[in-house]
């Protein structure tokens, strides 16, 4: 067993973790960062893509908007490059109440959240697909964001100033010394390796897994309700700007453009485990229900892929158990363990939301500097993300016109979302991975409409090209991969996805013939050679 | 304008059961949204691989006779209709328009030949440009850098996976100045004697005693059994082609043999016309109407035949609500899972519960009713459009159309042949 020394040890590569990492190692901290998968892959990488205005919460929950208002003008300047500033509306569609527009105004006000009441026509010539029926519309400042590129900015930046960076390991126990956290054993998930890490403190920035990382350092009474909520991508951008209903938060209220596709999302359910989120027909049936009161024809429009993320809502025993977990804080909770539990060098942070990431991250190794006596002041408000230097927002031609530039040197590999082969190769180095959904993850590769349809064989060819795996795990990495996209797909397959879907079984089943390949197929997916018994069926 | 049969779609299916009911004298209209799914295809003939496979290769015709009644291959007539249809290809390639190009196999026995990731694929009939790729000679796999939808070093390591000694060439090869080239414009490049005879003085001096050569499927779409003969000659040693993903320059040349014999045999085709319903209703339908643009169009026949194709292709649809429908006369499909029933399930390799749904039809390939009475008598479904078969995971897609195709034809011209007893 190999080990690490680090002044800090944060758990977890979300949009916290990553963000606690880099105001860490901006305060000139030694820092280790651990996730058990990729970064982003948990709850950050499985929402719709929404940088909060505050809008969605000034009725209910002023403070929390105010919050929203204040980071929001934060991480447009610091992460510039994953923003595409779309601004947003809030819309009253036909059967809802225009009242509400009222109460909407006044949390505006007393969240300190701009504002603008437009007319419908202005709305609608803005958003020509909205529907025609809408009573009020509210202009406010929603953008997208990119999460997967803040996440890697956010790690970037930190690794530039010192830290290290390990997706793929998982914290297998804490070790105590007293009454204080002094390191980790964490499991190198690639390797198997295992590798013991000391620190002076440990930051639990595990979001829904918090409560089980907590109990690993003794600490009891930890809740984190895990809220699934599930989104659908849509293929195309069926609108431009972010488009909210104006009411009390509910399901199916909010549909992103984010990239090539629009998102809608999304429910609220209370789940059992955060790594066990099945979507059901109905949920799916419900959100695009939603989607049509929105934008008509939303039915008709193409669905492309389905998924479920989970809210970490912290909860204390005063709440009890509900099956609601709206009403939940949205708030984030900072459990600083020493006052709460007797355990010093141990945090944890959990709850709150992507919008307020920073804040949470800052707050979060506030009361580590505190708790050390230091005097280090955080500095993530002010210090501009690697990659976002010239304040420039993304725009969705970006990729388009990086393409144009390069088509007679430079093949394309995905053409759903632009991806060329240097970028690409280039990628797969510098990430050094095996898994095509690492690649996913990092470039959108596989993501458009064909979901990989293309891409996927040429992407596997690459990757074995360059030497990063041989025949046999190429293929498995390829059978892994299809069945990493399916799970988003098959919940959602009816019309043109599902052309597509068989367009797809046509390319690997028919003419690749991916699921019969000679060679080592351990930890594959199970290959279909169940024979059913012909004999038996002939009537 | 009255034709004697209108077939809808243009690939393997509706393009076979067209010029076979041309050859037969009727006067056929091809009606079909665009140019079919040929140009998916990889060309080869695959009738039967899995999962009824006991072992490789083996029997196709036998592995047919133990197929459930109703699977399209027991619609269409079992095995000897399946032969019948091979024998009736092999014959309309040779016939056709590429000197030379001719497909060989039969029911006897599959060949497992390579795909573009190295897996041997089992098939019953294939081009003789692509036939060298059978057996457990050492390969040579030669792909080019400007082609991404083919990686030969994938090829040959899973290839020498299966005990088959492989190495992997790549080239390079300047197409149109660009830094991507298709398999379509491979094959025009290779078309050109020039450039392939440069190909060939790339490949002559790394060639190892013994050695295959396998190349993507590019060998040129004018002649390509001169391309690949003068390759075999240059490098003197097998040469064979490997499928590609789309565009298929091996079904871009199906599809110019069948489309050339159908012109020979003065059947007319128009493409972008979208059939959108039936003319007329009841046991025999008048024709079809179809949509050019925007305005509607009737066209009248005696014969109708389906052949539109699958879920792939938009010849069968599912709407939001979980409906499904054919599309052209909306015919009912059987195979759905029942309302609230799961139509897929979580992984992706396991045969999906509305994988077999499709038009159900007699023994006639006439469309039926839920009482398994035929819905219209002049109707005729082939292809992927047809219930009971899971194509690409059965390797059994091109076999079923191919055979469907023809069989409607037959049934069509048989019926006509015999003296009119019932009026």
């Amino acid at each position: 067993m190999t080990g690490l020394s680090a002044d800090v040890l944060v758990i977890g590569g979300g949009a916290t973790g990553a963000g606690v990492a880099w105001d860490c190692a901006l305060r000139g901290y030694d820092t280790v960062l651990v996730d058990r998968g990729d970064l982003a892959e948990g709850t950050s990488g499985r929402f719709h893509g929404l940088l909060h205005s505050g809008g969605r919460y000034v009725v209910k929950d002023p403070s929390a908007a105010h919050e929203c208002v204040v980071e929001n003008a934060i991480v447009r300047r610091v992460a510039a490059d994953a923003i595409e500033d779309t601004g947003g509306l809030f819309v009253t569609p036909p059967g809802d109440d225009p009242a509400y527009g009222d109460r909407f105004l006044a949390g505006s006000a007393e969240a300190g959240m701009p504002v603008e009441e437009i007319t419908p026509a202005a709305a609608l010539a803005r958003e020509p697909r909205l529907n025609p029926g809408l009573q009020r519309a509210f202009a406010v400042a929603d953008a997208s964001v990119d999460v997967w590129k803040l996440v890697w900015g956010l790690a970037r930046g930190a690794s530039e100033h010192g830290a290290r960076v390990l997706p793929y390991h998982r914290v297998l126990a804490l070790r105590r010394s007293g009454d204080a956290v002094t390191g980790a054993r964490v499991r190198n998930e690639l390797s198997g390796e295992e590798l013991e890490i000391e620190t002076g403190f440990t930051l639990n920035a595990s979001g829904a897994w918090a409560a089980e990382i907590a109990g690993m350092a003794g600490v009891e009474g930890v809740h984190v309700a895990p809220g699934k909520g599930i989104m659908i991508a849509m293929n195309h951008r069926l609108v431009n700007t972010v488009i909210n209903r104006c009411v009390m938060p509910t399901d199916g209220d909010i549909l992103v453009p984010i990239r090539t596709v629009s998102v809608i999302g999304t429910t609220d359910i209370r789940s059992a485990h955060p790594d066990d989120l099945p979507v059901t027909q109905a949920e799916v049936d419900a959100m695009l229900d939603d989607g049509e009161r929105l934008v008509p024809g939303f039915r008709e429009a193409r669905a492309m892929r389905v998924w479920a993320g989970v809210r970490p809502l912290f909860e204390d025993k005063k709440t009890g158990d509900t099956d609601s977990t709206r009403d939940v804080s949205r708030s984030h909770a900072l459990l600083d363990h020493a006052e709460r539990d007797g355990i010093t060098g141990f945090l944890t942070i959990t709850g709150g939301k992507l919008t307020t990431y920073r804040l949470m991250a800052q707050d979060t190794v506030d009361a580590m500097v505190a708790q050390r006596g230091d005097d280090r002041p955080g500095t993530t408000a002010s210090t501009v993300l690697p990659g976002s230097s010239e304040g420039k927002h993304y725009t969705l031609g970006t990729r388009l016109r990086d393409r144009e530039a390069h088509l007679d040197d430079d093949q394309i590999v995905c053409e759903c979302e632009l991806i060329g082969r240097r970028r690409l190769e280039d990628t797969m180095r510098a990430r050094g991975t095996r898994n095509l959904d690492d690649l996913r993850r990092s470039l959108r590769l596989g993501m458009g409409p064909c979901q990989g349809g293309f891409c996927m064989y040429r992407a596997t060819g690459l990757l074995h090209g360059i030497g990063r795996l041989d025949g046999p795990e190429a293929v498995g990495s390829l059978r892994f991969f299809l069945q990493e996209r399916w799970k988003g797909v098959w919940p959602i397959l009816y019309g043109d996805q599902l052309r597509q879907a068989r367009l797809d079984d046509w390319i690997f089943q028919g003419l690749l013939d991916v699921e019969h390949l000679p060679g080592d197929d351990a930890g594959l997916p199970p290959g279909p050679d169940t024979v059913p018994d012909a004999e038996a069926a002939v009537t | 304008m009255s034709h004697d049969a209108i077939d809808v779609g243009t690939g393997v299916a509706g393009l076979t059961a067209a010029v076979r009911l041309a050859e037969g004298g009727a006067r056929v209209l091809v009606l079909a949204k665009g140019v079919g799914s040929t140009h998916l295809t990889g060309a080869t003939i695959d009738v039967l691989g899995n999962p009824y496979m006991g072992s490789d290769p083996f029997n196709v015709g036998e592995a047919i006779a133990r197929l459930p009644a109703d699977h399209p291959y027991a619609r269409v007539g079992g095995a000897p209709a399946v032969a019948a249809a091979l024998d009736w290809l092999r014959a309309q390639v040779a016939d056709g328009p590429l000197e030379g190009y001719e497909y060989a196999g039969g029911l006897e026995r599959n060949r497992l030949l390579p795909t573009a990731v190295g897996a041997l694929k089992p098939t019953a009939m294939a081009p003789v440009t692509m036939l060298g790729g059978e057996g457990r000679d050492p390969v040579a796999v030669v792909g080019f850098r400007q082609l991404k939808d083919f990686h030969p070093a994938l090829v040959a390591d899973n290839l020498a996976r299966a005990g088959i000694a492989a190495r992997s060439i790549e080239l390079d090869v300047a197409v149109e100045g660009r830094a991507d080239a298709n398999a379509q414009a491979l094959a025009r490049h290779f078309d050109d004697p020039a450039a392939r005879g440069a190909v060939a003085g790339q490949l002559a001096g790394r060639m190892r005693a013994g050695e295959r050569v396998g190349l993507p499927a590019v060998l040129g779409l004018r002649d390509p059994a001169r391309v690949w003969r003068e390759l075999e000659h240059r490098l003197g040693r097998p040469v064979f082609e490997i499928p590609t993903l789309p565009p298929s320059a091996p079904g871009m040349r199906l599809y110019a043999i069948l489309r050339a014999a159908l012109r020979r045999l003065g059947g007319r085709v128009i493409l972008g016309a979208a059939v959108t319903g039936p003319l007329g209703a009841g046991a025999r339908l008048d024709g079809v109407r179809a949509a050019v643009g925007r305005r509607e169009v009737v066209h009248r026949a005696g014969e109708v035949i389906l052949a539109t194709g699958g879920f792939a292709a938009g010849g069968l649809v599912l709407d939001s609500r979980w409906a499904g429908r054919e599309a052209a006369l909306g015919l009912p499909l059987a195979g759905m899972p029942a309302a609230g029933e799961p139509r897929f399930t979580a992984g992706y390799f396991d045969e999906q519960p509305m994988a077999r749904a499709g038009v159900a039809v007699d023994g006639e390939l006439r469309p039926v009713g839920r009482d398994g009475a035929p819905a219209h008598a002049n109707v005729r479904v082939v292809g992927a459009s047809l219930a009971g078969a899971a194509p690409w995971r059965e390797k059994s897609g091109d076999g079923i159309s191919l055979s469907s195709g023809h069989r409607a034809a037959e049934l069509i011209l048989g019926a006509a042949a015999r003296p009119a007893v019932a009026a």
